[in-house]
């Protein structure tokens, strides 16, 4: 707490000046796949190990690594870009509650490659962006809403008015008498709204049909993050013998113009939280910038 | 990390931002002594504003019962035993410990623990539970060796907001018009930085939108020039809202800074936390003054005599008389023969309070319709 400004000076002066020397290259295929990340596309592409640390610069921090590496591929077919994402994770976490957290990572990349912005979510004026991947949201697209009732299967709420009574039960004689435990859906009408605060206020967190598990940002410095306007990324995780596996897909020469230009080449840098470890927001494990190679012919 | 000032523990104290003190500071007293746990400040908060998904287990507004009962579980025993040396200056009434943000480890910007679903679980436990006595000796002796009393508790507008301190975002802020403090819905995004860091236990996560809501001070009341809900619903009268001054520029008379600064009746409730709360205590009067001192600073024993002197100070009686007596807010008051006069922002009256209620006795047989009555006081 004491020594914040010292290491705040420290952070500014590394993330401005140390690009790491190694890097990455995104080599060109055919066409891919958005979702199979077993697809032979990927045989032939050249990993990068990115070294990732826990985030104790910056309050709130952590101090024990949970993660120490993600390995990091990329194709392109000319108008897509594709990376893939590996790490060592010993349980999937997916869940929520007060203190339940999931697993998470996300790629940044410099808006401006030139600008040179901070590793830690850019700077005033050195802005990048992000591309953000939840366990959660998968789950919430693939298996249905996370809701009270998935993590505490006997709670029940039918009180409000619009609860629908129909299939209530099996028994007709029954069905007049309870009403089914109101579903994230009924939540979504207009009065519904008025029950769920965050929805209502249309935060981005609080979105009951999320269309894919990812959610693009933009960032000038921590604390700044900002989801976009245009949403054009996909991604698509699959969790197999204590390793994540997330494909993180995007326009090559994006429309969006908050997106980041990714050629010839530019940077980028990782982050991953590991919920069981209740890592959440600035509580992470990050990566400093690597270079990014696109090979477009 | 700024130096501020913080009245209640007479220093200065390290925090996160700079002084900055609302035009307006929304202020609170609760007489414990009047408290009889009915709960319905608890519905009138539920059924108001908390009543959706996800809300199943929040409280903004909870009565529970000490010395066992809390909600969250343990809310306070957990950080109080973090909390080291808790000491009191003897002869200045300074605070000599460290407050949640002078005992941050490094990496955090507060010293808070993160609750569990389970601790949010059992809302009135060691409510009329047959507990054993905690050891600080008894009210009632013999038979009756136990003492207990009800605290209402919502969340403390504090001057200097734990969760404010903790959010990363800044998605958290404190109103300059009145100091009401809110969380922005639409900028959260879950970290729950701040359910670990308040040390009131006072904000909450809603596990279906994600993100963290709080007591909102029935904000769209107090634009209108009304009392909250659990204030205008205490059928106990045990509360009061109003606007609360600084040792500096309290008024006389402003009931609310009558009661807290001139004649230090109410108190606020662990003070040594550090963050100013602004809902204040008239302790109870039959609980042993070591578990309350620790609970509500060093004036306790003094905040005591006086209750017990009330009869005597027509002034200060006169100012508990306003408690849930009207909807509107009371600015400024003033005793005028045997009765208690509230006043609003523009000093037109809103109440008139009797310091004796009328009674009339009727008599048992109803000649009349030729029945029987039974008066009830």
């Amino acid at each position: 707490m004491k020594n914040s400004s010292i290491y705040s000076v420290l952070a500014l002066s590394l993330g401005m000046a140390v690009a790491n020397a190694q890097t990455l290259k995104s080599t060109k295929v055919a066409g891919f796949s958005e979702k199979d990340i077993n697809a032979k596309e990927w045989e032939k592409a050249v990993a990068l190990v990115v070294p990732v640390q826990p985030q104790n610069i910056i309050q709130p921090a952590f101090n024990k690594a949970t993660i120490t590496e993600v390995s990091v591929k990329s194709i392109n077919d000319g108008r897509s870009i594709a990376f893939l994402l590996e790490w060592k994770d010993s349980s999937r976490n997916a869940m929520v509650d007060t203190k339940v957290f999931s697993d998470q990572v996300a790629i940044q990349f410099p808006q401006v490659a030139a600008s040179e912005p901070s590793f830690m979510m850019g700077n005033q004026g050195g802005r990048v962006h992000i591309i953000h991947w939840k366990a959660i949201w998968q789950d919430d697209i693939e298996k249905g809403y996370r809701d009270v009732k998935t993590a505490h299967p006997n709670y029940w709420s039918d009180m409000y008015y619009f609860s629908k009574k129909e299939n209530a039960v099996n028994e007709p004689a029954e069905k007049e008498k309870f009403a089914n435990s109101a579903t994230v859906d009924q939540f979504k009408s207009v009065e519904g709204r008025n029950y769920m605060h965050g929805a209502y206020a249309g935060n981005p967190m609080s979105l009951f049909d999320r269309k894919q598990p990812a959610e693009e940002l933009i960032a000038e410095g921590y604390g700044t993050l900002t989801t976009q306007a245009i949403q054009n990324s996909n991604a698509w995780g699959v969790y197999e013998k204590g390793v994540w596996k997330v494909l993180i897909t995007r326009p090559l020469a994006s429309e969006d113009n908050a997106d980041a230009k990714l050629t010839p080449k530019t940077q980028f840098a990782i982050a991953v939280w590991d919920g069981a470890a209740e890592n959440r927001g600035g509580r992470k494990h990050y990566s400093m910038w690597s270079e990014l190679q696109v090979v477009t012919k | 990390m700024a130096n501020v000032n913080n009245w209640q523990l007479k220093r200065e104290m390290e925090y996160p931002y700079e002084e900055s003190r609302p035009k307006k500071q929304i202020g609170y007293i609760f007489d414990t002594n009047k408290c009889i746990a009915c709960q319905t400040c608890t519905v009138a908060c539920k059924t108001t504003w908390t009543s959706g998904k996800g809300q199943e287990t929040m409280f903004w507004n909870n009565v529970e019962t000490k010395p066992y009962g809390g909600y969250p579980s343990k809310w306070d025993i957990n950080l109080l035993q973090e909390l080291d040396g808790q000491e009191w200056d003897k002869t200045t009434g300074a605070y000599k410990g460290k407050t949640i943000f002078e005992a941050a480890e490094e990496g955090e910007k507060v010293k808070g623990w993160m609750p569990n679903d389970r601790d949010y679980a059992f809302p009135n436990i060691g409510e009329d539970e047959c507990s054993s006595a905690v050891d600080k000796g008894a009210f009632f002796n013999g038979f009756h060796n136990v003492w207990m009393f009800y605290m209402a508790r919502i969340c403390n507008h504090c001057t200097y907001p734990g969760c404010v301190a903790a959010c990363p975002r800044k998605a958290i802020y404190k109103r300059e018009e009145d100091g009401i403090v809110l969380i922005d819905e639409s900028r959260c995004r879950g970290y729950r930085e701040c359910i670990k860091a308040c040390p009131y236990k006072k904000t909450f996560f809603n596990m279906v939108t994600r993100v963290s809501e709080k007591c909102i001070g029935c904000f769209p009341l107090i634009e209108k020039g009304e009392q909250p809900r659990c204030v205008q619903t205490c059928i106990g009268k045990i509360r009061l809202q109003g606007f609360l001054g600084t040792p500096k520029t309290a008024r006389i008379d402003n009931p609310i800074d009558h009661i807290v600064h001139f004649k230090k009746l109410a108190l606020p409730l662990y003070p040594q936390f550090g963050t100013e709360p602004n809902v204040y205590y008239i302790p109870p009067i039959h609980v042993p003054i070591d578990f309350l001192q620790q609970m509500f600073g060093p004036g306790v024993a003094e905040a005591i005599e006086t209750y017990k002197n009330l009869k005597n100070d027509k002034q200060l009686l006169g100012a508990l008389l306003l408690f849930s007596s009207t909807p509107k807010i009371i600015y400024t008051y003033k005793v005028i023969g045997e009765e208690a006069v509230g006043y609003d922002e523009a000093g037109v009256e809103i109440v008139r309070v009797p310091f004796v209620e009328q009674s009339v006795v009727r008599p048992f047989k109803d000649e009349v319709n030729g029945t029987f009555r039974t008066n009830t006081p």
